[in-house]
Parts: structure tokens; sequence; C-alpha cells
């Protein structure tokens, strides 16, 4: 893809989405305690260099859609034992998410 | 394999509250990587920066502060990009320890603080 | 600053000894002589980028509360788009977007950056040393109210708590929800009741005291 060109947006608010678990080296903006797990999109949040690129000098890559992801507190660690309602938001790009197969 | 600086869900223990100053040296390092950085020179991205010190291994990571890892960040990705090497770097910092005078400020008064 | 909690053990440093920040000093100076040899950065440039770095504050960021608290209307256009709230009021936000987050009699915000320490810092300077240790980035998103316990704040059983984790290209900014008996305050006297802490989320903005008359 060309500089600045759009790698278009799988998914849109409201949609369940489970995060992959990429083998990509390098720097990533993915954290290990998300990997695997099923959230829903909340807000798409606009296009962005991709910083697996910018991190090694490559500004010169597409861009990609990055959306903030919903998780319910007690979906990412087993033993969490506050509120039902308790949830944590983070920013996910694209390429790290697939539909959610629950 | 999980990074050294991946650490959300980890245990730990109780936050540690003191706050440190920001010292001169500090906001210096900042301010040089904002510089290097913006748009009239793109020598250095915070990207870049961040790659830099999730790349140092676990022990040179250990061993620096938070902005002295942003230090040493900013000069290896310097030195990649062939800005500069450390040998030079090296050099002109053993020129600084050889004229360091220290005063009450701590901000040294060696000859390159001038221009 | 010792811990005997053996998870502590390889947390990495904080800040530098004595030796280390007069390195630190000695290397970013000859750093800095290399780069205005090379002519790619002047003395004065630096100077001036510190200055601007310095700027950003807990002032800039009551201020946007402040106004929230004050104007209805503000407050909604300041959650739909933070960057450009900010700007009417003069604050110009470096980061790519900000996202205010909103405190409400249901809903506890909290922020935090596992893996670094991004913040809105054009807005509010340096993050404080706790916001970038590991016990807080490790533990925030695993045990929140733990660690809000730890900030003296105990927030009520049924009240619902949604964490940030500012990994990307958002910075988040928390609109702590105003304490009562504040009614007459006009905005300078309300800002100055807003604390850093409270746009992290650590804590919550208690009522101000009545001061005793002699």
């Amino acid at each position: 893809m060309n500089r600045g060109e759009r790698v278009p947006a799988r998914f849109e608010v409201g949609d369940k989405v489970q995060v992959l678990d990429l083998n990509i080296e390098g720097h990533i903006r993915t954290p290990s305690y998300i990997r695997g797990k099923s959230g829903k999109i909340i807000q798409f949040c606009g296009f962005f260099l991709n910083p697996e690129d910018l991190s090694v000098g490559n500004t010169g890559g597409p861009v990609y859609p990055l959306y903030r992801v919903s998780f319910a507190m007690k979906d990412l660690w087993s033993d969490y034992d506050r509120g039902e309602d308790d949830e944590l938001c983070i920013e996910v790009y694209d390429h790290w998410l697939d539909t959610s197969k629950t | 394999m999980r990074g050294y600086h991946d650490i959300g869900g980890e245990e730990a223990g109780p936050v540690p509250k003191e706050e440190l100053p920001w010292l001169y040296w500090e906001k210096k390092v900042e301010a040089i990587r904002n510089l290097l950085g913006d748009a009239t020179r793109r020598l250095v991205s915070l990207d870049e920066m961040r790659h830099g010190f999730e790349s140092f291994g676990i022990e040179k990571y250990k061993r620096y502060s938070f902005y002295r890892r942003r230090l040493e960040a900013l000069i290896d990705t310097l030195e990649i990009k062939g800005v500069l090497t450390r040998k030079e770097l090296d050099a002109e910092v053993a020129q600084v320890k050889a004229d360091w005078i220290s005063d009450d400020t701590g901000t040294g008064a060696g000859s390159h603080e001038q221009g | 600053m010792m811990n005997e909690h053996k998870h502590d053990d390889h947390a990495p440093l904080v800040a530098e000894d004595d030796a280390g920040n007069l390195e630190g000093q000695q290397i970013t100076n000859a750093l800095q002589a290399l780069l205005v040899r090379k002519g790619l950065i002047s003395a004065g440039e630096i100077t001036l980028e510190i200055q601007k770095i310095e700027a950003p504050g807990t002032h800039l960021g009551a201020k946007i509360i402040a106004r929230a608290w004050a104007d209805d209307d503000y407050r909604q256009r300041l959650l739909a788009n933070g960057k450009n709230g900010a700007a009417e009021l003069g604050i110009k936000v470096g980061e790519a977007q900000l996202e205010v987050v909103e405190n409400t009699p249901e809903v506890h915000n909290l922020v935090v950056c596992t893996l670094c320490s991004c913040y809105p810092r054009s807005i509010l300077g340096q993050p404080p040393s706790w916001y970038i240790s590991k016990a807080y980035r490790a533990r925030a998103v695993r045990e929140p109210a733990a660690i809000l316990e730890e900030f003296g704040l105990v927030l009520a059983k049924g009240k619902k708590i949604r964490l940030h984790d500012s990994n990307a290209d958002l910075r988040y900014l928390v609109l702590p929800e105003r304490p009562s008996g504040t009614d007459g305050l006009d905005e300078e006297q309300l800002a100055a009741l807003v604390t850093r802490d409270s746009m992290i989320g650590v804590t919550t903005i208690a009522s101000p005291q009545k001061t005793e008359s002699n």
C-alpha cells in the first residue's frame, strides 16, 4: 500500500471482537493481558500510522484503523472479585482483531 | 515472547508514593528528543525511542532510570541512523568530564554550556 | 525505596542516585555539544523547548475541568472532542487526540499506561513518579480497587470502575465529579479545587470545608 493509504476498517462500534495473539517482533502496542480476550468495539478512533512501522523509522506506510475496545474485567481476570460491570478500555489496531467466536 | 515492559497484570508491591523531582538534565533529554523528532528533523520519533529501550535487554533496562533509559535509547537510535557514533560521544563525554566544575545549582559549568 | 515484597526485586528504578545523575548530566551535555557542532540543533532551541515542556501543569487541566463544571454545553463539546474543547480555552493539545472521561455517581474512571508512561503531557506536564512505577502500571489494570485504596479512595460497592489503558494514540483526562457545596464558586475558585491526581483518577475532589470564622 502507498504512503498514507487507508487500510479498510473491518469493524464498527458495537461489534464483538477477539484480540489475536500475533507473532509480530519488535515494538508492539497490544499488551499480553488482552491477547485472546473478547470485548466490544466502543469507539472508532480514526486512522493512524502503525507504531510497528514507525518504531523502525518507516513513516511511508499505510494508516490503520484504531478502535477503543471495552473488556469486562471479569473476562480479563478469572479471579476478579469486584463488580460484574467493571470494565477496561484500550486502543487496538484493526490487524490485531478478529470477529469474536463467543 | 513477552517484553519486559509489557507488565499489565503482573504482581507487584505497593505503589511507591515518593514524588521525585524532575531534574534539569532529564528535561533536557525530553527537549532534545522533541526537537530531533520535530517536522524539520524527523530523526527520532517517540515510537523509535520506545523501541529503543524495549530492545536494551533486561540487564541494561534494569540498570537505568526512566530518563536515563530515554537518553540511551535516543543515542542508540541516532547511532542506527548514522547521525553519530558511540565513540564520538564517548570522546565528547570525556571532554565534558575533564572540564567539569560542579557548582551549587548542579548544572555544571563546563565550556560546552556556552553558545 | 526499600520494598520487602519479593516481586519487586527486579523492579526497574525510576530514578538515579547522585552518581547516576551526574553521569546523566554529563552525557546529556556531551550529546548537546555534539549535536550543536553537527548543526542539528542549537542551544537556544533547547532552552526554549525546555521552557515549553515546563509550562504545562495541573493548572491547565484544572481550567478545563472548571469550565466543564460551570458550563454544561462546554462539557458536552469537551466530551465529544477533547482536543477541540481544550483549544477553546487556548490550550493546545500536542498529542493526537484527547479523550475526556467523565466520572458520574455510577462510574469512576482511572487512567494508566501499562506499557510505558503515556500521559497527557501537553496539558498536565510530566507524570508523577508513581504513575510510571512498575507497581502502578502492573496492578492498576488487575486490582484497581486496591490501588485506589492505597490512595485513600474507597469506592461504594455498586460503583462501576472503568479503566483506560493509554496504550496508543489517545491520551486521557478524567473529568472528576463536581463536589457538593460549590454552587457559589466562580471558575477560578472551582479550578483551585482540582488536583492532578483527580484528573488521573486515583482520587476524587472533596467538598471544600467552610473556614472557621473567628
